[in-house]
């Protein structure tokens, strides 16, 4: 009994982040239907920005996370606008945005490598003793406490936006038929690049919760960015919640997996629930 | 002199994996990110074979292209499922979950530490100890892969393939089992790739998991795009611009982790751009549209 209360709570730790990257990656596809391989780069930018500044030039935490969430989110917007809004604008197949997502997250990876060396490197502050906080027998750090918290309320703030603002209506009008949406005035590669501002910004975001929760390496990105979007699909890719939901059900997978057999096979283990989904429920536990 | 051959051996196992990887991509129009998957099988087996085994190297490539043969058949038949985004997706995962496996499994494969002391080929008691040799091995086996896809390419067989990459539905309108020739292909790009791997575990005489990661299936790729889809020439100028590129940036005199990386920012960038102004390649035949 002893330490199922730990693994619950790892659970819901690696569920709230993939919650997170998984939120952004569903944003983007939504409306521009296609797997951007390159959101897992952003995280790794927002990382790495982040250690930039807090780090090396040690700015104040506050200010160092706002301005690194806000580079990653303009670094997406210039991706959409230097290289996808000119494939989408050619009408190229899904084939072209993949290979052209696949260069772009090994350009990234490689910059980042070259920029502050391939090392394994952490944000969070080893003479600082993190607050620990007990919940049922279950340890919480408190980078922890405020990625699960973080992640719910951006999940909330995004599907408010979605439903109750202008801009949200615009999203969805774009995501349901981009050449209507064109036709009844609406900007559609403004508003894609806004949604490739906002989704870039939650990598970054994600990016710099997971420098302090375990650490920043410039290949991390991948590895996120394949349970995102593993949890984006088994919950329903392009629903909000859906991806939520699976963003959790993974992080319950996993670490349950993990208890059972090794901690080696966690990769495995996601892309064998992944697998399982698209063989028997392809379109995920919610529907869109 | 030596060091030419070696960039040669290295061009002809890159030649392999290109070829081959072109066949699934460029003739089937199925993107699978899992080449160096079956790279890393067959370079695996062929070290297990030999250094635990003390099997003869011809005997492990077939041992090779076997194993990778029916992993990528029974890979193949779930994928055959899927389609574009999501075949990438699940190709990528697949060489994810490959590579954990060459890390983890380290009863077998020695994990991160790789195994070391691959023996060289034997042929009737002659042992291809020289790099000069080799090369002609590596020679041999190029031509032989190379003659099995200009041969698929001129048979009916390539022409279905191509017609699955142009319009798919069509086909299964005139009664083509789509799904087999896909697996078909799948499976001998696959065994193709395999033999390339045992080729690189011999000569290097050292395998770690490090060289079968995804980043290396992306280089493939890369290799495949740059020359252009559907074209087998292409892909050796594209195998032989991009086998030269970390040399030549050695040469201008970057420090070997720098050159590795810078390397990886050229061809992740040749990909981006290619795909923006020139969707076909350099001497493509194919319009990826």
């Amino acid at each position: 009994m002893g330490i199922l209360p730990q693994i619950i709570a790892n659970s819901i730790i690696a569920g709230a982040i993939y919650a997170l990257i998984a939120l952004g990656f569903n944003l983007i596809y939504r409306t521009t239907k296609f797997f951007n391989l390159a959101h897992g780069a952003l995280t790794v930018v927002g990382g790495y920005a982040m250690f930039f500044l807090y780090k090396q030039l040690e700015w104040n935490i506050y200010a160092s996370a706002l301005v690194s969430v806000l580079f990653t989110g303009g670094a997406g917007y210039m991706l959409d606008k230097l290289v996808f809004r000119r494939l989408r604008n050619r009408g190229a197949s899904q084939m072209v945005f993949l290979i052209a997502a696949l260069g772009l997250l090994t350009v990234i990876q490689a910059i980042i490598a070259i920029l502050f060396t391939s090392q394994f490197q952490t944000l969070a502050d080893s003479a600082m003793q993190q607050q620990i906080y007990d919940i049922f027998g279950g340890i919480i750090t408190q980078t922890q406490a405020i990625i699960a918290i973080l992640g719910v309320m951006i999940l909330v703030g995004i599907t408010w936006m979605l439903k109750y603002t202008m801009f949200g209506r615009a999203i969805n009008a774009v995501s349901d038929d981009e050449e209507v949406a064109k036709m009844v005035g609406i900007h559609t590669n403004k508003i894609i690049g806004w949604v490739f501002f906002i989704g870039s910004a939650i990598a970054g975001l994600s990016g710099i919760l997971v420098g302090f929760d375990t650490g920043l390496e410039p290949t991390m990105g991948m590895s996120l960015l394949m349970k995102g979007v593993i949890a984006a699909i088994i919950g329903g890719i392009g629903t909000m919640h859906g991806a939520f939901a699976g963003a959790f059900l993974l992080g319950f997978a996993e670490n349950f997996g993990v208890w059972q057999f090794s901690g080696e096979w966690k990769d495995a283990i996601a892309f064998i629930i992944l697998i399982i989904f698209l063989l028997f429920r392809p379109k995920g536990i919610f529907k869109r | 002199m030596p060091y030419l051959i070696h960039i040669a051996i290295l061009f002809f196992i890159y030649a392999i994996l290109g070829v081959s990887l072109n066949l699934v991509v460029g003739y089937a129009g199925l993107l699978s990110v899992a080449h160096a998957a079956f790279y890393g099988i067959g370079a695996y087996v062929t070290a297990i074979a030999l250094t635990q085994y003390g099997i003869n190297f011809f005997v492990s490539v077939l041992l090779g292209m076997l194993l990778s043969g029916i992993v990528s058949l029974l890979v193949g038949m779930v994928f055959s499922k899927f389609r574009d985004d999501y075949y990438a997706l699940a190709s990528l995962g697949f060489n994810v979950i490959v590579f954990s496996i060459f890390l983890n499994w380290e009863s077998m494969t020695k994990g991160p530490l790789g195994i070391p002391g691959v023996g060289k080929p034997t042929v009737f008691g002659y042992e291809i100890a020289s790099n000069g040799t080799f090369l002609l091995l590596a020679i041999a086996l190029f031509a032989l892969v190379y003659m099995v896809a200009t041969k698929i390419d001129g048979s009916s067989f390539g022409r279905v393939l191509k017609a699955i990459r142009e319009d798919e539905q069509a086909l299964e309108v005139f009664g083509y089992r789509v799904e087999y020739f896909k697996l078909a292909i799948f499976v001998i790009g696959a065994a193709m790739a395999s033999v390339a791997g045992s080729l690189f575990a011999s000569y290097i005489t050292y395998v770690d998991p490090s060289s079968f990661s995804l980043n290396e299936s992306i280089f493939i790729l890369a290799i495949v795009i740059m020359g252009g889809l559907g074209s087998i020439r292409g892909t050796l100028a594209g195998a032989l611009f991009l086998v030269l590129l970390p040399e030549a940036l050695r040469f201008v005199g970057l420090p070997t982790d720098i050159a590795a990386q810078s390397r990886q920012v050229i061809y992740g960038a040749i990909l981006v751009l290619l795909m923006v102004y020139r969707p076909r390649g350099f001497v493509g035949e194919y319009e990826l549209k």
